[in-house]
């Protein structure tokens, strides 16, 4: 299907799920970093960290999918940008580059134990199913206004 | 005819010197002044050839002088005497009409050309 | 020749001249017997005459000229200074900024016929026989009518003062007056206002159009004295501007501020670097790693050296300002300053223009009481006004005070009951609760209640603005006495020497600016205070925050052993219990995304010399 739209996404897991973002808003992955706590802020953000030099605010994405940390992670922060502004998601680890058809994405559909707000859609990919998250609502509540 | 001179300053002590150097060099004092409002008055009274006027004095200051006189006579040769780092006041005398300034510790030497040059 | 290069130059320097034109306005105003001001304004104005004739802008050079006739006229008595003339000359001086922004915006709009008109009709005042101005310094004095395309008449003159002259720069002046006998001068290079400093390395420029020879010409400049050279360049050869080599330059602030940054990161890889060699055991690179942060030490020094202004700059806009406020609202208002050589980074200068804007005119406007009611209340009819700068420790302190009725606190606390009934409101204020009051955003913008109408106007804004310097305001009012508001501001923005703690195992930098002393707590010496904890330490009851509950941090057990930070701004003090200090260090205040809920205490973030985030403590925020 070579004309037909595809959709690039990166793969990551968090907890038991494997979620995707789109690659577009996906400025680099990064190791897991030493994060500086932020008291007085949302348990969602996990804090701060040295990026080469600038400072980087990172959401904990098991916190926001309410996920539990697994054993084996080695962790990961996708660097994506969103509404302007530049957040690290703290991931279990970073899975793949998909690229794939448009098609095998379906709308969103209920997920149990998700909120359906962050979910964007869900797709199959080879044989493995991964949530397209919806960055945008996961992080509205939780950046400054 | 030697030319006639004008002495304006607050102080005695440069009033006597001044007039010494000139008077040396044979020019003949006609009167001195320790303020600005003298010096216009007197120079209204004898008409000297030359003033020599001090900056800084009572009453009313050199370059106020300056403008006085020179309001009256736009010809009027007036030294300035000025204190070194005087500097935006000597421009400003000058603006008002002076025609040459010397700067203390003075050198008669130096006095003397500045006068050659306003009286040349 | 081509005159754009010298655009800023002109509109620059034309700044500078109607700036002190106001000044002056001012002071004669205020002292008619200042008749130096006149002296002052006529060779302003006449220095941007003739720049304004030279660049070709004729709609400047006319109305300077119609000005300086004025002030000639004014200065030779011929005319009398009375209010309306006033009026006149703060209009023209107006009008010729506009001219000369205009001009730098490359139009050049004839000047307004009905002010043309009216300072013609002033300077008219002078009868047609009265002697032809005793020093118009452009004899004949017509202003040159050109556009910009045309080449400015006349040859090119420079001369060379000898170098062993006193006063070389008055002696120019003598020689361009010298000049002026046999013609009209312009373009002269370096330009008035410098040569009266000692700045000027005796070498002169101008064009004169004359008809007299060369030599005539050389003679007459020669007969100044101490003239060594006298020369007539070509006139189609590049303009000749010898003597504008001064020893200042004009730096765009971008680049400054792109240095600081520069400076601040390489302060930054400086500490980190420290770290790293420390690991090593080796001679050679701890003896570079010192060499270099001693270098990088003068280095910040310079830049921020290079930044600092005086905050004269900004002030020298208030006067004017008080004045027309004055006299629109039927007060009479004496306007002073205060230090303003303190020096300020000019980044904090350019932000703090605006709160002092909303405090002076607050002042003005509701502080300083109508003439009558002065008077009436026996105080001299004339309210005043005193805008001061002081260095305090590491920040600087910008007070504006007025002798006015001060706050009516009885007439807030009714005003706040109304606004906001549920609201438990005290029936005394402190201050630093009035504050609180009348800084909240739209306080006054309700409809006007007698006693505090409009009081507060730009508190808010004030407030808003020095807060994000990481500055400070307080107030401080007595019924009948005045009012009065201190800014306090940091130096600079860019490096802040920090005290770095601990608290449950997590560091905070607080920055030296605000730190008057450390101590060791010590139990024995809790009070409490208004049913807070607080900490006697020199005989004086401080209010004390714990950092680890403030940051809510349980980590590890507190330590037996506490330092404790006095924190101070003015006369505020709290003591900040911490588990450890850990040092100072120079840190570079870095920007990031700050999430939502992000605590008022937390200031700012910075990287540490480890390379670890850190949270910077805003110590306003805990007193």
């Amino acid at each position: 299907m070579p004309d037909s739209p595809t959709l690039h996404a990166v793969i990551f897991r968090i907890g038991a799920l494997v979620c995707a973002a789109p690659a577009g808003i996906v400025r680099e992955i990064l190791p897991r970093l030493p994060a500086t706590r932020i008291p007085g802020v949302a348990e969602a953000i996990e804090g701060l960290v040295n990026v080469r030099g600038s400072l980087l605010t990172v959401l904990d994405g098991h916190v926001l999918l309410q996920q539990a940390r697994r054993e084996e992670d080695e962790g990961a922060i996708v660097v994506v940008d969103v509404a302007g502004r530049r957040y690290g998601l703290g991931v279990g680890g970073v899975i793949d580059f998909l690229e794939v058809p448009a098609a095998s994405v379906a709308a969103q559909a209920d997920l149990p134990g998700i909120d359906p707000r962050l979910v964007k859609a869900v797709g199959v990919h080879e044989g493995r199913h991964f949530i397209l998250l919806d960055i945008d609502a996961l992080v509205a509540p939780i950046i400054g206004s | 005819m030697s030319h006639t001179v004008l002495v304006c300053d607050d102080a005695i002590f440069m009033r006597t010197m001044i007039s010494d150097i000139l008077t040396q060099a044979g020019f003949e004092v006609v009167g001195e002044a320790e303020s600005g409002s003298q010096a216009v008055e007197k120079y209204r009274a004898l008409k000297p050839d030359l003033v020599t006027m001090d900056i800084v004095m009572p009453d009313m200051g050199g370059i106020e002088a300056v403008r006085e006189i020179c309001r009256t006579d736009p010809e009027a040769k007036i030294l300035m005497c000025s204190a070194m780092g005087q500097q935006a006041l000597v421009v400003e005398a000058i603006q008002a009409g002076a025609k040459d300034f010397v700067v203390k510790p003075f050198q008669p030497s130096r006095v003397l050309e500045a006068v050659q040059r306003v009286l040349g | 020749m081509d005159l754009s290069k010298y655009a800023a130059l002109f509109l620059a320097e034309s700044r500078e001249h109607l700036s002190s034109c106001n000044q002056l306005l001012l002071r004669w105003e205020r002292e008619p017997s200042a008749t130096d001001a006149v002296g002052g304004l006529f060779r302003s104005i006449h220095t941007i005459k003739g720049m304004g004739a030279t660049m070709g802008f004729t709609g400047v050079a006319e109305l300077a000229h119609r000005l300086e006739s004025l002030l000639d006229a004014l200065r030779q008595g011929q005319v009398a200074a009375d209010a309306r003339t006033f009026q006149l000359l703060f209009r023209a001086v107006d009008a010729l900024g506009v001219a000369v922004e205009a001009a730098g915006a490359g139009r050049d709009p004839a000047p307004e016929a009905s002010l043309a008109a009216a300072l013609d009709d002033a300077t008219a005042g002078r009868g047609a026989d009265a002697p032809a101005g005793g020093l118009p310094v452009l004899p004949g004095d017509d202003v040159p009518r050109r556009r910009a395309t045309d080449r400015p008449r006349g040859r090119s003159v420079e001369v060379i003062i000898r170098s062993d002259a006193v006063m070389r720069g008055a002696r120019a002046v003598l020689a361009v007056r010298r000049a002026e006998a046999l013609g009209v001068v312009s373009a002269v290079r370096p330009p008035l206002l410098r040569l009266e400093r000692e700045e000027f390395d005796g070498r002169l420029a101008f064009r004169i159009d004359s008809r007299a020879t060369d030599e005539e010409l050389a003679a007459v400049i020669r007969s100044a004295g101490e003239v060594v050279t006298v020369r007539f360049p070509e006139p189609l050869a590049a303009p000749a501007e010898p003597a504008d080599r001064h020893r200042q330059i004009r730096v765009d602030l971008g680049r400054l501020d792109r240095l600081m940054k520069q400076v601040g990161e390489l302060v930054a890889a400086r500490n980190r670097l420290g770290v790293l060699a420390a690991r090593f055991d080796d001679p050679t690179l701890a003896e570079q790693s010192d060499r270099i942060s001693r270098l990088v030490s003068e280095m910040q020094a310079e830049v921020i050296a290079a930044r600092m202004t005086p905050v004269g700059e900004v002030f020298e806009r208030f006067p004017r300002l008080v004045r027309d406020l004055a006299r629109d609202l039927g007060k009479r208002i004496r306007f002073e300053v205060e230090g303003e050589e303190i020096e300020l980074d000019r980044s904090i200068l350019d932000e703090i223009g605006d709160p002092l804007l909303h405090l002076v005119r607050n002042a003005a406007d509701h502080g300083i009481e109508m003439p009558e009611t002065r008077v009436h209340a026996g105080k001299p009819a004339e309210g005043r006004i005193l805008l001061s700068a002081t260095r305090e420790r590491n920040s600087v302190a910008l007070r504006v005070s007025d002798d006015g009725a001060g706050i009516d606190r009885a007439a807030i606390v009714a005003k706040t009951r109304r606004d906001a009934p549920g609201e438990p409101t005290p029936d005394a204020l402190s201050d630093d609760l009035l504050l609180r009051l009348i800084a909240r955003p739209g306080f006054s913008t309700a409809q006007a209640v007698s006693g505090v109408s409009g009081r507060g106007v730009g508190v808010d804004v004030a407030m808003t603005r020095v807060r994000a310097l990481g500055g400070t305001l307080e107030i401080g009012s007595e019924a009948g006495k005045g009012t009065t508001f201190t800014i306090r501001v940091p130096l600079t923005l860019a490096i802040v020497r920090a005290l770095l703690a601990d608290a449950g195992g997590e560091r905070y930098a607080v920055p030296l600016a605000y730190v008057a002393e450390t101590v060791e707590f010590d139990a024995r010496a809790v009070t409490a205070l208004r049913s807070r904890e607080a900490v006697v330490v020199r005989e004086q009851v401080i209010p004390t925050v714990h950092l680890r509950d403030l940051v809510a941090c349980r980590e590890r057990p507190a330590p037996m052993r506490r330092p404790t930070v006095i924190l101070e701004i003015g006369e505020r003090r709290t003591a900040l219990v911490v588990d450890a200090l850990l040092g100072q260090q120079d840190i570079v205040v870095a920007p990031f995304d700050a999430p939502r809920g992000m605590p008022p205490y937390v200031g700012g973030a910075t990287i540490l010399a480890d390379g670890a985030p850190a949270l910077v403590l805003d110590a306003a925020a805990l007193l």
